[in-house]
């Protein structure tokens, strides 16, 4: 029953001034056993607040981001899976699913996050999970304005993890659930 | 949709996050369960089913739900279910012969895989060795086993007549029987005492107050602390000392941070026995500020060994300055104590406690009663061998209302004597009334008043009469009689009213005996000179017995009736003074008897003014004066002795009632005082006084 927290891209304050209040409300500490966070937050303040809520925070280079000692990639295992995180500026193209795929195999993570793209995405690929937070403000991207706020909590328990996502459409925050199953590991290709 | 972050409180998230909460509580009190014994408390699998049972009891009751605390009423529990488990499996093993678990031939295997963690080497590391290592050689049949090893074989044989010890006690079952244990015990199993009660901040539902319980369960200790020592209560509620700052620690353990393990093992056995059953009370007590935890013998013994151990440390809290080094000493408990003494005292201060929770109903009585109270209760408690000594400090009060009030009475009798008003001497009257009834035959409540507004010389002649003859009476054993004679102060209406009302001989007895008492008592409180006998009853009452109680608080009635009834003949009543020492009087009249005579006194009390059956008690005396000799006055006691129905008989009878061998001059005298018979005159009067008070100096 571990909550794992998958965050990013809130732009904070260049492109946007704050968490959604409805978020805000929901992300109470002493729940949340890991954040992983994407990048670009980009101020120190949002990398407090986010060590607020929970001490095991983890955090990768934006493009934007004004701490520069972030890593650009990693990983860690919670659980029976293995997670990799990356920004995802430096895939290119940007999103392309068999580029992300070959970051997986490369960092030989189970659930790989990624962001930069500010829409959310989560589906199996090749034995593999990728899932991308988008953006936690709305903040617009690089290729569109039309951005919904949406973040991911992850409940990994033993070889199950269940993907909850959870969207402000309309001022409303939607929930959704997805389940996602580990089978038998595959091997890492050559 | 059911998300963890979700606000919904009844979502499953939302309970699971707070289980997590309570699990992380147990826990870390668990952590710090008895640290001392930590190579049994705090080893892994005593650790799991402490945190199981109160997990599984927290959750079943929600509202309750895990406070700090309610693990130390825990493992104790488990501790003697462990140590019980690991007795009998001694004593298998050593005699395993004799332990057949075998039904019509065939025998049945258990195997106990569950709790393996090695109860022996914590055993061997207790100070008090439990196990018995020694015995190792086989016998060969039961009887010579030691009793006590016959008796658990014997018990545990399952599908034996015997008894099914190896049964109740199981060691695969002891978690659930741990469970079922605290189960009862927080939740009082029926009773009037439930834990769980102790932990809950909100009040009752069916309390009288509005506290919680646990305030009012500190409220009921220093209640009955005040009834039992009231100057260490005192002393105690001027430092500021609340009950609750060390009773809520006492109370919600039951003592399990005072004492050791085994210590307090001893003293659960004792709170355990007591039956938890809910007193039921009258429904007048409802309105009243009975103590919930008083209501039951169980809620007795607790509060009542709590002031036990407060009584223990009595010198040293009286040492005591400020409220800091106070509640220092009564938090830490010392450790080598004589528990047995305590045990003993808080038996004793438990009839105490369920009794106090009766009376509390009369607290508006308020110090007065107190001390009254506080006066029996002494008595009681020194029957019972206090642990600390007591000091007659509450008694103090009693005399001091009866020195105001004779100050007080004093003053208005000489007013009155002015006014030419009766006196308060008794004889005086009672000569006059003798007189008076005499030369009737009916009774007649004019007459008397008509009587006792004749004043005159006659007055300081029979006060003097009445001094001596106080005197000589107060000097008597009974110390009470003393007490009662200080006390005087009512009318001496109420007295013949209660008379003339009793048929019952009894009734008449006390009531002539408190008449005779209050005569004499006015007489002491008249004369200054009499201080020795008021500083007799400042020593307590102790309870004597039930007699002596009945005459002396009837007399103390009469008294009051009768004094009062001197000094306001037709007035109305004094009130200053008089209702002090009137209500401890009253009330400990109330308190100390059923009998009729309370009743009687009380219902006499409400009617003041009654002359009637004032003269009618004379009358009678009269009566009885005339069936007597008159010349004796060597006093045979037989007269005195043989009941009868008579009330002079019976006046006389009950006057001297605690000196039954001495009663016969007493009495004698006295009748010849009464001899009057119409012709009694002042003088005659006088002489028989003094031949009465020769004959008690004699005595005495």
């Amino acid at each position: 029953m571990v909550l794992v927290l998958a965050i990013g891209d809130l732009h904070i304050p260049h492109r946007a001034p704050d968490l959604p209040p409805k978020f805000k409300s929901m992300l109470v500490p002493g729940k949340i056993q890991h954040i992983i966070c994407t990048g670009n937050l980009c101020v120190k303040e949002v990398h407090d607040y986010f060590k607020s809520l929970c001490p095991d925070l983890h955090v990768t280079r934006g493009e934007f981001d004004e701490d520069s000692r972030y890593p650009e990639n990693k990983t860690l295992t919670i659980g029976q899976f293995k997670l990799g995180i990356c920004h995802g500026h430096q895939v290119i193209p940007w999103g392309d699913l068999d580029s992300l795929a070959m970051l997986q195999r490369q960092l030989d993570v189970d659930i790989l996050v990624t962001g930069h793209t500010h829409q959310f995405k989560a589906y199996k690929h090749e034995g593999g999970v990728v899932i991308n937070p988008g953006s936690a403000t709305g903040a617009y991207s690089s290729f569109t304005y039309d951005v919904n706020p949406s973040f991911v909590l992850m409940d990994i328990d033993g070889l199950r993890v269940v993907v909850y996502v959870y969207e402000l459409i309309d001022g409303e925050v939607k929930v959704d659930k997805i389940d996602f199953k580990k089978t038998a590991t595959t091997r890492s290709a050559q | 949709m059911d998300n963890p972050l979700s606000q919904n409180p009844d979502s499953t998230w939302g309970r699971f996050f707070r289980n997590a909460e309570l699990e992380k509580m147990v826990d870390q009190d668990l952590s710090r369960l008895y640290p001392e014994h930590g190579s049994y408390f705090q080893t892994p699998g005593c650790q799991g089913m402490l945190r199981r049972i109160l997990l599984l009891w927290c959750l079943g009751h929600p509202e309750c739900g895990y406070r700090q605390g309610m693990h130390e009423l825990l493992a104790p529990l488990l501790y003697v279910l462990h140590v019980d488990v690991e007795r009998l499996s001694e004593v298998r093993k050593l005699y395993e012969d004799h332990f057949i678990d075998k039904f019509d031939g065939l025998s049945f295997e258990e195997n106990d895989v569950t709790y393996n963690f090695d109860f022996k080497k914590f055993l061997d590391s207790m100070e008090d060795e439990i196990g018995s290592h020694s015995n190792s050689k086989k016998v060969k049949s039961l009887d010579e086993l030691d009793p006590e090893i016959q008796t658990i074989v014997l018990l545990s044989d399952a599908y034996g007549a015997e008894g099914e010890l190896g049964i109740v006690l199981s060691e695969k079952f002891m978690e659930h029987d741990a469970y079922c244990m605290f189960d009862a015990l927080m939740s009082g199993a029926h009773g009037a005492v439930a834990m769980a009660d102790f932990f809950s901040p909100s009040p009752a539902a069916e309390s009288h107050s509005s506290l919680p319980p646990i305030i009012e369960a500190s409220a009921a200790l220093y209640h009955l602390l005040s009834i039992v020592d009231s100057s260490l209560h005192s002393h105690l509620v001027e430092l500021g000392v609340e009950p609750q700052y060390f009773a809520l620690r006492w109370l919600r353990v039951l003592f399990g941070r005072e004492f050791s393990l085994q210590d307090l093992l001893v003293i659960w056995d004792e709170i355990f026995t007591a039956d938890n059953s809910q007193l039921h009370r009258d429904s007048e007590d409802d309105e009243s500020s009975s103590f919930k935890i008083l209501n039951s013998h169980r809620g007795a013994l607790i509060s009542a060994v709590a002031v036990s151990m407060i009584l223990y440390l009595r010198s040293s809290l009286l040492a005591t300055e400020n409220a800091t080094s106070c509640l220092q000493r009564l938090l830490n408990f010392p450790e080598n104590i004589n528990l047995k003494k305590i045990i003993v005292k808080a038996k004793s201060l438990q009839i105490l406690a369920l009794d106090s929770n009766v009376s509390s109903l009369s607290s508006t009585f308020g110090g007065a009663y107190n001390c009254s109270k506080s006066a029996v209760v002494r008595g009681h408690s020194l029957s019972s061998d206090s642990v600390s000594p007591k000091t007659p400090l509450s008694l103090v009060p009693d005399s001091y209302w009866e020195e105001k009030w004779r100050v007080l009475h004093k003053e208005e009798e000489l007013r009155q004597n002015s006014v030419g008003k009766q006196t308060p001497s008794g004889k005086k009257r009672w000569s006059e009334k003798v007189k008076l009834s005499l030369s009737r035959t009916e009774s007649d409540p004019s007459p008397a008043r008509a009587e006792n507004c004749k004043k005159g010389h006659r007055s300081s002649i029979r006060r003097s009469l009445l001094e001596d003859l106080s005197r000589q009476l107060g000097l008597e054993e009974d110390a009470e009689k003393g007490g009662c004679l200080g006390a005087s102060n009512s009318e001496d209406d109420h007295c013949i009213e209660v008379l003339v009302e009793g048929d019952n001989c009894t009734n008449k007895e006390s009531i002539c005996a408190a008449e005779e008492r209050c005569e004499s008592g006015s007489g002491t409180v008249v004369s200054d000179e009499n201080s020795s006998i008021f500083s007799e009853p400042a020593s307590p009452g102790s309870g004597t017995n039930d007699h002596e109680n009945d005459t002396e608080k009837s007399s103390v009635a009469s008294n009051l009736f009768i004094d009062e009834n001197d000094d306001h003949q037709q007035s109305n009543l004094e009130d200053s003074p008089l209702p002090v020492s009137l209500p401890p009087e009253d009330v400990s009249l109330n308190s100390l008897h059923e009998n009729e005579s309370s009743g009687k006194m009380v219902s006499a009390m409400k009617e003041r003014r009654h002359l009637s059956g004032r003269f009618q008690w004379f009358w009678k005396f009269g009566r009885n004066n005339v069936g007597e000799e008159t010349s004796d006055k060597g006093g045979t006691n037989e007269a005195a002795k043989s009941p009868n129905h008579d009330c002079k008989r019976q006046v006389i009878e009950s006057v001297f009632q605690q000196d039954r061998c001495q009663v016969g001059s007493l009495d004698n005298f006295s009748k010849n005082i009464l001899v009057g018979k119409g012709q009694v005159t002042a003088m005659t009067a006088l002489k028989e006084l003094r031949k009465i008070s020769n004959l008690l100096s004699e005595i005495v």
